[in-house]
């Protein structure tokens, strides 16, 4: 009986990329907590507008990498966090952590398909809107002069997605190519 | 999207419309109980309780930083903040004598403005602003003139006493004579028995004398000469000088008192002019000879 040798290099089925291990509860809320602490590091006063909001930008990244484990319950609570760490009105920023989360989570699929520029121009009306929401809520809610700087912050937030996005897929141990991309369009002939 | 390991296989959960709108609500309430009630200071202090050593500890290793690069300042910071500083306390040194004069100076127009007000004048207070370059002469030129109301003849006056007489008027410095001129003169009382003498200047700048005194004048050493106000010049009662020494008369029928001046003649560079009041004693005149307010102006023109 012939023997068939099953070359094992070459398979026999044409195969993607490395398909992504599913980020562990401890990865992603350790990265989360690290995001917070970028957060809280005592920024110069000076440049304080400008420095995005670091832990927002966690929480979107694993919404759109892993929504079961960090959703909209997690934007809640970062929220909260955020509310006390920045001393304003409970729920100010809980509320627009929610609102970003629930729009990220909506085109959660397509977002998680897309490379890094892409997912910039898909995010960064996202990351500009939450500032500016944040800063009508405090309008509304009285808080009195608006710093109108801090619509910066979601710029900045947006120029620094991809740099962020890339450290997080090493830090979590992402393949370097999102695999869809690469079987779903290019392979074709 | 890979389910988390142990999702059910069929979700059953609300849809993310209905829990985004629960979470809205949610927060809308939270805002409302803290603008409205802050009832959630409690919520808000124990969560800040946890957050507070995690931005403690994140803050440490900045003032670690901040402390080593305190530490390893340059030994040349070091020597131009050295020489700088250095520098610096020469420059406040010299600011202190400075201060140290003004202040003298200020203590001694304090005691200038400070005197009892004389009645039916009104003190100018000038400052010297050379003194005439003639080595026969006690004369000083300061700086109020006709502009402040001045006029030639009005007595000139320190803290302490007669000094001198405005002797010539320009229109914005005057020219004093001193007491201590030897043209000048001035009727002055003992203050022990009221004998009217005349003290004169002799050229001296720290003795006037009596001349012609009545050889048998009750005059002693340590005898206080006041104005006596008889000559209409000089108001009485201003301490002028101070009986030194009488000398029986030698060559002359006339006896002869040395007597030291009470004002510092000469020495300080602020005096006061008695101006006298042009109205009825008490009425009120500008202090400084404000030209608009002062009637006395038009009558002293400059010469």
């Amino acid at each position: 009986m012939p023997r068939v040798d099953l070359n094992m290099e070459k398979p026999l089925l044409p195969q993607g990329a490395e398909l992504a291990a599913p980020p562990t509860r401890l990865r992603v809320y350790a990265s989360l907590l690290l995001a917070l602490a970028a957060t809280l590091l005592p920024w110069a006063d000076q440049i304080r507008w400008l420095v995005p909001d670091f832990t927002f930008m966690a929480l979107l990244y694993w919404n759109i990498r892993a929504p079961r484990l960090a959703g909209l319950g997690a934007a809640f609570t970062l929220g909260l966090i955020t509310d006390v760490a920045r001393g304003v009105l409970m729920g100010l920023n809980a509320l627009a952590y929610c609102a970003a989360a629930f729009f990220v989570l909506l085109v959660q699929r397509r977002l998680e398909g897309f490379d890094g520029p892409r997912q910039t121009l898909q995010l960064a009306p996202i990351l500009f809107g939450k500032e500016a929401l944040v800063l009508a809520l405090g309008l509304v809610m009285g808080l009195g002069e608006a710093d109108w700087r801090w619509l910066a912050a979601g710029l900045a937030a947006a120029l620094l997605w991809l740099p962020l996005a890339w450290l997080m897929d090493r830090i979590t141990d992402r393949p370097a190519i999102p695999p869809q991309t690469d079987l779903g369009i290019r392979s074709r002939p | 999207m890979s389910p988390a390991p142990h999702a059910p296989l069929f979700v059953r959960e609300m849809g993310l419309p209905a829990r985004f709108g629960l979470y809205v609500l949610i927060c809308l309430f939270l805002l409302a109980l803290d603008a409205r009630y802050s009832a959630l200071s409690g919520v808000r202090a124990g969560l800040n309780a946890m957050l507070h050593p995690l931005q403690m500890g994140l803050a440490q290793p900045w003032s670690w930083l901040q402390g080593a690069a305190g530490f390893f300042v340059t030994h040349g910071d070091l020597a131009a903040e050295n020489a700088r500083l250095r520098q610096q306390q020469e420059r406040l040194r010299a600011g202190i004598q400075d201060r140290q004069a003004l202040s003298a100076e200020n203590a001694r127009l304090r005691a200038l403005l400070a005197q009892p007000p004389r009645p039916g004048v009104t003190p100018v207070v000038g400052e010297i602003m050379e003194t005439m370059p003639d080595p026969f002469s006690r004369k000083v030129v300061i700086n109020r003139g006709a502009a402040h109301g001045l006029s030639a003849g009005w007595p000139v006056v320190d803290a302490v006493g007669l000094v001198g007489q405005v002797t010539r008027v320009y229109p914005w410095t005057a020219e004093v004579t001193l007491l201590t001129d030897r043209d000048q003169g001035a009727p002055v009382q003992n203050l022990r028995n009221g004998l009217r003498i005349i003290v004169s200047g002799q050229g001296s700048d720290t003795l006037l004398e009596v001349r012609f005194l009545d050889m048998h004048a009750d005059l002693q050493p340590g005898d206080l000469l006041h104005t006596s106000g008889i000559d209409g010049v000089y108001p009485a009662g201003i301490p002028v000088a101070q009986v030194v020494r009488v000398e029986p008369p030698r060559h002359t029928p006339f006896a002869r008192a040395l007597c030291r001046p009470l004002g510092g003649v000469g020495q300080y560079r602020h005096m006061a002019v008695l101006k006298p009041d042009p109205v009825a004693p008490g009425a009120t005149v500008a202090k400084h000879g404000d030209p608009a307010r002062d009637p006395s102006v038009k009558h002293h023109a400059p010469r």
